[in-house]
Parts: structure tokens; sequence; C-alpha cells
């Protein structure tokens, strides 16, 4: 098998590889600033230079060949190369910054050279904490600089489109930004104008910066040259706690970060899956975040005179549900599960119901024809259509649901709002008593008689299944009144929250939504009536489904966990649901 | 500005300058000039014609364009002086031959004339530094050895449209082979 020798190591591969993603790969570390794994390789900024060369083999005899001191002689390149665009050949011998002299003054240089015109900001710069540069010049860089002379200013705060603003001065031309629109969104949108010192990346003259996946650039830019026009400036990032999370605009189900401070979500940032988006996301998903701070519904909702809301107390709320279910016959129930709701807040709100009599749950799915795009916007809206599906939900249409409704006595609604999406009227539901368990204030919880408060998807641990079948994860980010990071095992904990206590003035109470995970209100409703219904954990239920649906055999989380998702066999096409 | 667009003439010029590429982007360069001839400059309506006549998106063409001090972003005068002030030319007098010339045609440098004939540019070495002080003539013939003398009869000679005549500079070394040989 062929060989390579890195600082005095041997290693043994196979098939094609590159220096630098090749050392990547085995744990090893080289600095570097333009190369990015999904695109090509410019090798432009000049961070990741090695010495190379090949240990000299005798033609005849394929043995080593020796120097004075036994030692196998190394015939060096004549320069040293850019890792990232070196490939891998047998028998080839490389030494880092680690083992070299040499390699490691070219990286101190370029690094002087990178930041001679670079402003170091870094305390009023957005990307400090996260900045390559950053890191990199406090391990590789030089102690000082030679450069005496004034720094060039390129502009500063340019809005290139509707999401993004470029700092040009902190450009370190590495053009990851241009190639992603070239390679990736294939926009075309941005190009390095000028030259030298004076360089940075821009739009034509005729064209703002409006690529739907324009956010991106901003995630793979090495130093704060382009930041989210949305976010800079709101947070510094060893503040914030990072969520491993799913994306709930979209059926595409993009593996994505949450951001929090302060149990408010501030960013969504997209997390690699090869499966499913790379490293990317679309822009309008990351606005996302808004939902899960604003508008939330904290504490129950119910109507008492006329269209009066008022808000009421958890135990009243509870009794109230509890009456209108006894005094209503089961068959007159009306259920709506929700493909924008998570696998198991729809199996455990139909089994709950099913339990008491009430025929299966509804589903009506939010595709808009046309919406989506070839890459990661699909024409679905929601993030767990192929849940509902697989967990045997009807799918309903519009004119069905409305049908449904006007039949019903009582209808009970998942985190949907079919008003806004024009699935049902706000006449079709003024007949029946309507129960909406929701996250948000909509037109649907206006509507509604009584309305749960329930956790989003920055509050729980739950699943949904994308459009392709694939089953992911996400983890609370975000505390509720009822939730404490420090005992929910599964929450991370930020700087922050670590050091901080109630006390401390950037502490808010506030953030705090008055809410429960679908199941546990189920519990207490469960409770009050009798009925034989307890879970403990959203785990607890996945275990239950994976044991009871086909479909999810084997599903659990820690594999979700360990494998970025499942991909269910969803071809099937009957699933039973008892 | 009005519509702009390339006459059949011309786009039968860019066809064939496309042909000689492999790849259109590469034909980038040379259209620009034919546009650059046509209308003076590239300003960004003009670097969007060439984008849309090669099909490339407009900002790799603004890309090109202004990597390269020789396509003029913005309209200049009929004449563009590009006076060398480089190591060399300094020396030699290259700010004094600017100097003058700012004074002759009252402008400064960077700026176009009222009547737009002339344009003034302080530049980088244009590796003529044998010849210091020099100047380039819209990107054309150079102008070599300049003394205040001769920049007014260059000035007096454009005002008049007689464009000076290309001199074919001999290097020392060859003169010496050249007397050898004879
Ligand atoms: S880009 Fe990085 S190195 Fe530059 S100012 Fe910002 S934090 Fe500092
Ligand atoms: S803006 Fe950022 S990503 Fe774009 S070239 Fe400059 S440093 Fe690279
Ligand atoms: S990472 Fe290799 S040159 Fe930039
Ligand atoms: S210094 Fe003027 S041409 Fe070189």
């Amino acid at each position: 098998m062929p060989e390579v020798f890195i600082d005095g190591k041997r290693y043994e591969f196979e098939g094609d590889h590159m220096a630098l993603q090749y050392m990547l790969d085995q744990g090893l570390e080289v600095p570097f600033f333009c190369y990015h794994p999904s695109m090509s390789i410019p090798a432009n900024c000049r961070q990741c230079m090695v010495k190379a060369g090949q240990y000299m083999k005798n033609d005849e005899t394929g043995e080593y060949e020796l120097d004075e001191e036994g030692e196998r002689k190394i015939r060096w390149f004549p320069k040293l190369q850019t890792s990232c665009a070196l490939k891998l050949s047998d028998g080839m011998v490389i030494q880092t910054q680690e083992t070299s002299d040499e390699a490691e003054r070219a990286q101190k240089d370029t690094l002087e050279f990178i930041l001679a015109n670079h402003p170091l900001d870094c305390p009023i710069c957005d990307q400090a904490g996260e900045c390559p540069l950053q890191i990199q010049t406090y391990k590789y860089g030089p102690e000082g600089s030679r450069f005496e002379v004034k720094k060039v200013h390129k502009p500063k705060r340019v809005e290139l489109g509707p999401r993004v603003t470029l700092d040009a001065e902190r450009c370190i031309n590495c053009t990851r930004c241009v190639r992603f629109t070239e390679e990736i969104s294939e926009s075309h949108q941005l190009t390095i104008v000028s030259r030298g010192d004076k360089n940075y990346p821009i739009t034509a003259p005729s064209e703002t910066f409006d690529d739907p996946y324009s956010l991106n650039t901003v995630d793979i830019c090495p130093v704060g040259a382009l930041t989210s026009t949305d976010f800079r400036f709101k947070a510094r990032v060893w503040e914030m706690n990072q969520t491993p999370s799913i994306d709930i605009s979209n059926g595409k189900g993009c593996n994505v970060d949450l951001w929090t401070r302060d149990n408010e979500v501030l960013r969504i940032t997209p997390r690699q899956n090869d499966h499913v988006n790379d490293y990317w996301m679309p822009d309008e998903s990351r606005n996302a975040y808004k939902l899960f701070n604003e508008n939330r519904v904290s504490r129950p909702f119910i109507k008492l005179d006329g269209d009066n809301q008022s808000n009421s107390s958890w135990n009243n709320a509870i009794e109230t549900f509890a009456e209108v279910l006894e005094a209503n016959d089961s068959s007159d129930i009306l259920l709506i599960g929700s493909p924008h709701a998570s696998v198991e807040e729809n199996y455990t709100f139909n089994k709950f119901f099913n339990l008491l009599g009430a025929p299966n749950a509804r589903f009506a799915t939010h595709i808009i024809d046309g919406y989506g795009d070839d890459f990661l916007i699909t024409d679905d809206q929601a993030p767990n259509t192929s849940g509902c599906r697989l967990l045997n939900l009807d799918e309903s249409s519009s004119s069905e649901l409305k049908t449904a409704v006007s039949q019903a006595k009582v209808v009970i609604t998942l985190g949907d709002d079919l008003i806004d999406r024009d699935v049902l009227s706000v006449s079709d539901l003024e007949d029946p008593y309507v129960v909406s368990l929701a996250t948000n204030h909509n037109e649907m919880t206006k509507a509604s008689d009584l309305v749960i408060p329930i956790t989003c998807v920055a509050e729980h641990a739950a699943s949904y299944v994308n459009i392709d079948g694939r089953i992911q994860r996400s983890f609370p980010a975000k505390e509720t009144k009822y939730s404490n990071r420090r005992l929910n095992l599964e929450m991370s904990e930020g700087r922050l929250d670590r050091f901080g206590t109630n006390f401390d003035n950037w502490v808010n109470e506030d953030n705090k939504v008055d809410c429960l995970p679908v199941w546990e209100f189920l519990n207490k409703l469960a409770e009050r009536l009798g009925l034989e219904f307890e879970y403990r954990h959203s785990r607890e239920i996945m275990t239950e489904i994976s044991e009871k649906l086909d479909t999810f055999a084997d599903v659990s989380f820690e594999r979700m966990d360990e494998e970025k998702g499942i991909q269910l066999p969803i071809k099937q096409s009957k699933v039973e649901q008892k | 500005m009005a519509e702009l667009s390339f006459t059949q003439e011309e786009l039968d010029e860019i066809e064939k300058i496309k042909a000689k590429f492999p790849t259109v982007k590469a034909a980038t360069l040379q259209v620009l000039w034919v546009a650059q001839r046509k209308y003076g400059h590239v300003e960004p309506e003009v670097q969007q014609l060439v984008a849309e006549t090669l099909d490339l998106p407009a900002a790799h063409v603004h890309g090109v364009a202004s990597f390269y001090t020789q396509y003029y972003k913005e309209e200049m005068g009929k004449f563009v002086l590009d006076v060398c002030t480089c190591l060399s030319c300094q020396l030699c007098g290259g700010y004094e031959i600017l100097h003058h010339l700012e004074d002759e045609l009252g402008i400064k440098a960077g700026e176009t004339t009222d009547d737009g004939m002339f344009s003034i540019q302080e530049v980088e070495c244009l590796g003529a530094c044998g010849y210091a002080p020099m100047l380039q003539v819209t990107n054309g013939v150079y102008v070599n050895n300049l003394t205040e003398e001769k920049a007014d009869e260059l000035i007096k000679n454009l005002r008049e449209g007689r464009m000076p005549e290309f001199e074919s500079m001999q290097m020392p070394k060859l003169e010496k082979r050249n007397q050898a040989a004879s």
C-alpha cells in the first residue's frame, strides 16, 4: 500500500488525497484559510505551506538510498508546497510546522503579510472568538510586525445585499465567498475587484447580493469581513450556547446549530451533514429563530365570554379540557395533527385521544408547488410531513378537513396555523369547541377556545422525518419555566450559564416561556381523566414507536446521535399504528 | 445613458475572438477592448453589455475590468496622458513633467479638461525606464525622453488631431551589436 511520512511518522493511504485534507483527517493540524473541503482549491492564502519531498530509492534494487549516517536520503522539492494543493504520492515525505523550521517560518511570514493591512480590531470585530485568523495568529503568527506604514483602508460597512454586510478592510482575499457563489449556489454574484492591497469581493455594479444562500458566505468567511446584517453586534460568541438541531422551516431538514444566550435564540447556522445539507443552509431558514423567541404562547389561554381570550392557570386549563372531553362523545372529536410538529408530538397526541376513543388524527400537508429549488429549499414547508405519513395519520385536503370540522363538536389541533395557510377559515371554526396546542400566537390560536402552550423545537428533544425519509432530532436549547439547564443533562451550558446566577443583570426570567412538551401536558390531562398514559422523556416515546411500528424499527435517539440521523425505509406503503 | 449595443460588425469580431479561446471567459479581456474602443470607457453599463454579449456573469466582467487600470471605469478625455512618476521617471523629472502638464491643461492628475479633450493620470512604471521620463497616450504610444518642450509639442499636436508617431527605441546593447555588425 502507498505510504507517506508526515513529521517522521508513517501512514498508509489508499486512493487520491490532498496532503492538507489527509492530515486533517488524521487529526493533525496545519493552519489554513482558503481551503474548504466542498469547494475548489485555489491555494491562494499560502498559509498551509509544508516542506515536502520524496525518499530516494535505488531504481534497480528498489531499496532506499541511505546517507553516511544511515538515514534515508530525501530529495526535497525545491520550494515549500501549499499542502491543500499537494497530492499525496507513494513515498512522499512531509514536514509541517511541527518539525520543519522552514515551514514554521513561512507560516509566520505569511501571517505577517496577511496582517500587514488587516485592521486587527478583534475587540470590536464580530468574528472574534470564532476567527481562524485570530486563532492562527495566536498559535503560529509572528511576535510583531515589520510594517510601520499606515494600513490601507478598504471600504467599511458595504451592504452587499439585503442580508450580508462587508467590512472590506478585514478581507484576506481567500475567495471562499466568490467560489461559493460560483460553485455551490451558482448565482455568480460575487467577484474580487481591483488588485493587490486594494482588492475585495463585491457584486457587479448592477447587482445586489440577494442569493437565497448568501449567508453561507458569512459562515465560511474566515475573518469578520462578511457579517450577517441581522446578527452583527448582537452577541459575542463565547457568551453563547451552541445546540445541535434541525431546521423546521422546510422539508429538507437541514442540520443546524441554535445559538442561544440568556434563553433567546440569536442565530441559526448550518451544521455539517453530508447526507442532507453538506455545510449549507438557505437564508430564509435562518429567520426561524424569531419564532422561537417572539410572540410565544406563554401560559394557557381561554375564552371566557364572547371572543375575549385571557390567561388562565394550568389547573383551570386542564379542568376545562377534561370537562369538554367528558361532555362530548368521543366520535364527535376531530384531531388534527401537524407536519410542523415532531414525530413524538404527533404520536402521543394521536395515541392519547385514540385511547379516549377518538378517531385517528388527520393532517394537512403544507406544500407550495414550485416553491423549491433543486438544492436545499423544498416545496414542502413543513419539517415532518413524512413523519405524519409514517405514523399513519390521515392525510386530508383542505375541503376534506372543512367537512370534518363541520361535523365535529370538538376540534383539537397540534401546532399548525391552518387559517394562515388557508386550509381552514375562521368561520369554519365558529361552531365547534376548538383546542389548540400551540407554540406561537396566530390566527389559529385567536380562533381557539382553549390554547395550550407547548414547547417549540428549540425547547425539546424530538425527531422529525425529512422529505427524503431521514429521521433526525433536535436537542433542547432554551429553558422553559419548568426545565433547568443544570438538571437537564442534554442541555449545553455556555459561559454565562455556568458562571452566571439568576441575579446577574444579563439574566432575564422573561425569556423563559411558560409551556410544556405535548406529552407532559397530556400526562397531566391523563391523570385528571384517570387514563393510563405516562411518559417521562421523549426518548421513551421513540422507544415505544420503534417497538410498535416496523418503519421505525431500531430507531433510537442514540443511533440518531451517532449516525447524524437515520434513513428510514420510506417506500413502505402501509404503516400500522395501534 | 442610452441603450447600448454592439453593431453586427462588432458582434462578428467578437465571434472571432471567442473562437480563439477554449472558454468564453478567456475572451473577456479582448471583448472589453472592443467595447472600450467603441465607447471610450467601460462604465458599468458597458461592462453589463459585455457580460450579456458573452453570456457571462456580470460580476466576472466587473472583476476583470476593475483589475486592469487600462480599462477606464469612468468616462475619460479623448486623450489620456499616463505620466509615469515611478522611480526612474521620478529621478529624471517625471513630476516636473506631470506638474507642467497640469499647469498647461489647467487640471490636476486624475481630472479631465472641460472640453473633454485631455485626462491626466499619474501611473506606475510602464517599463520604459531607460528613456525616462515618459508618458503614454490613451493606452497606446509611448512618448519618451520627455522635456517640457516635447510635452507642449505633444499637446499641440493632439489638439490638432495628430497622434505622435511610434518611436522605436534601441537598446544600448543592440546599438553596440549593430555597430559591430556593420
Ligand atoms: S477578523 Fe479576526 S483577526 Fe481580524 S479583527 Fe476580526 S477577530 Fe480580529
Ligand atoms: S470576504 Fe471573507 S470569504 Fe470573501 S474573500 Fe474576503 S476573507 Fe475570503
Ligand atoms: S489553504 Fe492552502 S493555500 Fe490557502
Ligand atoms: S519608471 Fe517610468 S517607465 Fe519605469
